[in-house]
């Protein structure tokens, strides 16, 4: 067999076959690595080096009135929370002593327990520090010593206005009141920040998959709430309760040409930087929106106004009245007897006469039963009308509707409507019955009642907000001007003393049994007055109610010193000049 | 001044060539030659500056990132600040501090008061 001949290679010409050996395998390699999983080390080295981060928003501020300078009620400071590593602290005794000067009343109890816990890595010695105690500590750079940045929500008028605000809570969700309404414009929209990052975490403008989503800001809200009627209210309303012994106070100033809510306070309520020491998660209601109530005589004022609205009575005209009135099969009778024969309406709503209401009713009818159209007329002012069993739409958490029988429901009857005349049969909140009472003494438009005075632009300016739609007409002006003249009338007939001379003052007393266990108990009353003041025209209207456990409170003697008490400092404050 | 003719090697003339109408008809080419070795240094010296001027940039970009990161910074802690002043200015213009001021303390009520018609 012949030999092939072997042709002996150079040694260059091996190394050069090994050397374009070698580039091959690395070619293929490469070609593998960077062509065919070239996507799965992409997004390894994106995780790596491109960090997202969220741009917080801020949360809005909430304002309230002074005069007619927004001033701040809620707004927010970074505070720190300081926590240890015991495992790593060298020095115990100078953290603690460092701590205690610059902290004590931010720090924890059994700080030594704390931080000679050698086991644990963590332990908090201290929340809501301020910038500057958390700088100075941070200045002595002990080993172990840290800080934890958070938002919080700081009230500089303490627990003013508490259950309007409302509170934010651990997660930062708006609760109750404004906080809980106005949760969504106030929370803002957190940015995003997409970016390749240092080792250090410093953002770098390298790549092109960068994004910066500015963060959107919460809304700045300012309150129509007056914090030095907020204040008088809340004082007036404490003083009120020691007086009288009451557990329980509402008070709701409103400015009747617009429907402005200027206080609204109730007591027993709570501090919303410390919500969380809250006896009861009832104090966090606003009463004044969330508890419907049987409003009792007050409404007294509202039926008459609804007899001067149809021309079916005038304040002068006369009926006769007895002690008693029997409608169906029930008896209704007159807290104050005596007025008897041949009264006025005034003299009616003088005395809070049940039985002179329950006529005006029959009057809406045939005069002599209270017949379906005077049920049907009744329900038209009372709830179409006046608002009664509605939403008012005020910007607060948990408004409830309260509830208003039609009289095409099986509750509807005779005997129902002759009690809703003087206020029973019926449950409404106070924000119904302020909020309506303002058309009858304002010339008969109805302005649903608002919190919301507007917006802080960017530049600290106030943008008004938009007008809600006024209810035109819900009585005539004459209607109006006669049930303003009787209210006036009703106050001077018993309070006259009370006022301030030379303004035009008036105001309804209101003493509701409370319903226990489906009866009436007389000696668990409900006292209110609601009542209006001002110089020309009517310039602010309150409602103050006062109640207690097994305790009967009546409205002249229990709520309307508390009305007479702001009444008389408004006049100060809004600088009303005497008539005359 | 004397006419000094072209020296050029490659020269045609227009009867020389296919001539048209808006066509140069000179052509100039360089007396310098480089050979391949020239080529290769030229090429990779370019592709030398064009990376360097790249990482120049890239460089100057990184460093304006930090010095905006600086600005960052120092806005934020601003804002803080801001936002701590805004704090102690609430607190201290708030209604109990305004009314327990010795400012507040030392006000009469007064005596009558007249209105201005």
């Amino acid at each position: 067999m012949p030999q092939l001949p072997f042709k002996e290679m150079s040694r260059p010409a091996i190394i050069r076959w090994l050397l374009i050996a070698v580039m091959v395998v690395f070619g293929i390699r490469l070609f593998y690595l960077q062509v065919i999983k070239h996507a799965d080390y992409a997004e390894m080295a994106a995780a790596e080096q491109i960090k997202p981060l969220t741009i917080p928003a801020k949360r809005g501020l909430i304002y309230a009135m002074d005069g007619s300078t927004p001033v701040p009620l809620v707004i927010n400071q970074t505070l720190y929370t300081m926590f240890v590593d015991p495992s790593i602290v060298k020095d115990p005794s100078k953290i603690l002593d460092t701590i205690r000067s610059v902290a004590g009343g931010n720090l924890q109890p059994n700080l030594e327990s704390l931080i000679s816990r050698k086991e644990s890595r963590y332990q908090i010695l201290g929340k809501n520090l301020t910038r500057r105690q958390a700088e100075m500590i941070k200045s002595k750079n002990y080993a172990g010593l840290g800080f934890q940045e958070v938002t919080a929500r700081v009230y500089p008028e303490a627990g003013l206005a508490g259950q309007v605000l409302g509170f934010v809570n651990g997660d930062g969700v708006g609760q109750y009141g404004v906080e809980g309404y106005f949760n969504s414009q106030l929370v803002g929209k957190d940015g995003r920040l997409k970016s390749v990052t240092d080792p250090s975490g410093v953002p770098l403008t390298i790549g092109d998959k960068n994004v910066n989503i500015p963060a959107v800001d919460g809304d700045d809200i300012v309150l129509t709430i007056d914090r030095n009627v907020q204040a008088f209210a809340e004082k007036a309303l404490a003083e009120g309760l020691k007086r009288t012994k009451a557990t329980n106070g509402s008070v709701v100033v409103i400015d009747p040409r617009n429907g402005k809510v200027m206080a609204m306070a109730n007591l027993p309520t709570y501090n919303p930087a410390e919500f969380g020491k809250a006896q009861s998660a009832d104090l966090f209601n606003n009463a004044i929106v969330s508890a419907p109530y049987e409003p009792g005589s007050d409404i007294k004022t509202f039926t008459v106004a609804t007899g001067l609205d149809k021309g079916i009575i005038e304040p002068d005209s006369r009926y006769n009245n007895t002690d008693y009135i029997k409608i169906e099969d029930r008896t209704i009778q007159n807290f104050t007897k005596g007025q008897t024969g041949d009264i006025t309406y005034q003299t009616a709503l003088n005395y809070s006469l049940n039985t002179g209401m329950v006529t005006i009713a029959k009057l809406l009818g045939d005069g002599n039963s209270i017949t379906k159209g005077a049920r049907d007329t009744l329900y038209d002012y009372f709830h179409n009308r006046f608002g009664f069993g509605k939403l008012t739409g005020i910007e607060l958490s948990n408004e409830q509707p309260g509830i208003i029988i039609s009289p095409s429901q099986r509750d509807g009857g005779a005997v129902r409507y002759s009690n809703m005349t003087f206020g029973q049969g019926m449950d409404l909140t106070m924000i119904q019955v302020a909020s309506s009472f303002c058309s009858l003494v304002n010339g008969g438009t109805y302005y649903p009642p608002t919190v919301v005075e507007g917006k802080l632009d960017k530049d600290g300016n106030l943008v008004a907000a938009p007008k809600k739609t006024p209810k035109l007409g819900v009585i005539s002006k004459t209607a109006s001007d006669k049930v303003h003249k009787m209210i006036h009338e009703a106050r001077t007939a018993f309070f006259a003393n009370r006022d301030k001379p030379g303004y035009d003052i008036g105001g309804k007393t209101g003493t509701s049994q409370t319903l226990i266990n489906g009866s009436y108990d007389n000696d668990q009353t409900v006292g209110t007055y609601l009542g209006y003041g001002g110089d020309t025209e009517a310039k602010y209207v309150i409602m103050v109610e006062v109640s207690g456990k097994g305790m009967g409170l009546q409205g002249g003697t229990d709520a309307m010193p508390i009305f007479t008490d702001i009444s008389n400092w408004l006049i100060d404050y809004l600088k009303l000049q005497p008539k005359g | 001044m004397s006419y000094q003719p072209l020296t050029t090697p490659y020269y045609s003339s227009r009867r020389q060539s296919g001539w048209n109408r808006n066509q140069n008809t000179v052509a100039f080419a360089s007396s310098i030659k480089l050979g391949p070795i020239s080529h290769t240094i030229l090429i990779a010296l370019m592709v030398t500056i064009i990376g360097l001027v790249y990482l120049t940039q890239a460089t100057m970009t990184t460093s304006y990132d930090y010095e905006a990161q600086k600005f960052d910074n120092q806005i934020a802690e601003l804002e803080t600040k801001n936002a701590d002043l805004k704090v102690d200015n609430a607190r201290l213009t708030a209604l109990e501090k305004v009314q327990s001021s010795n400012v507040a303390k030392n006000m009469t009520t007064p005596v009558s008061t007249e209105y201005a018609r």
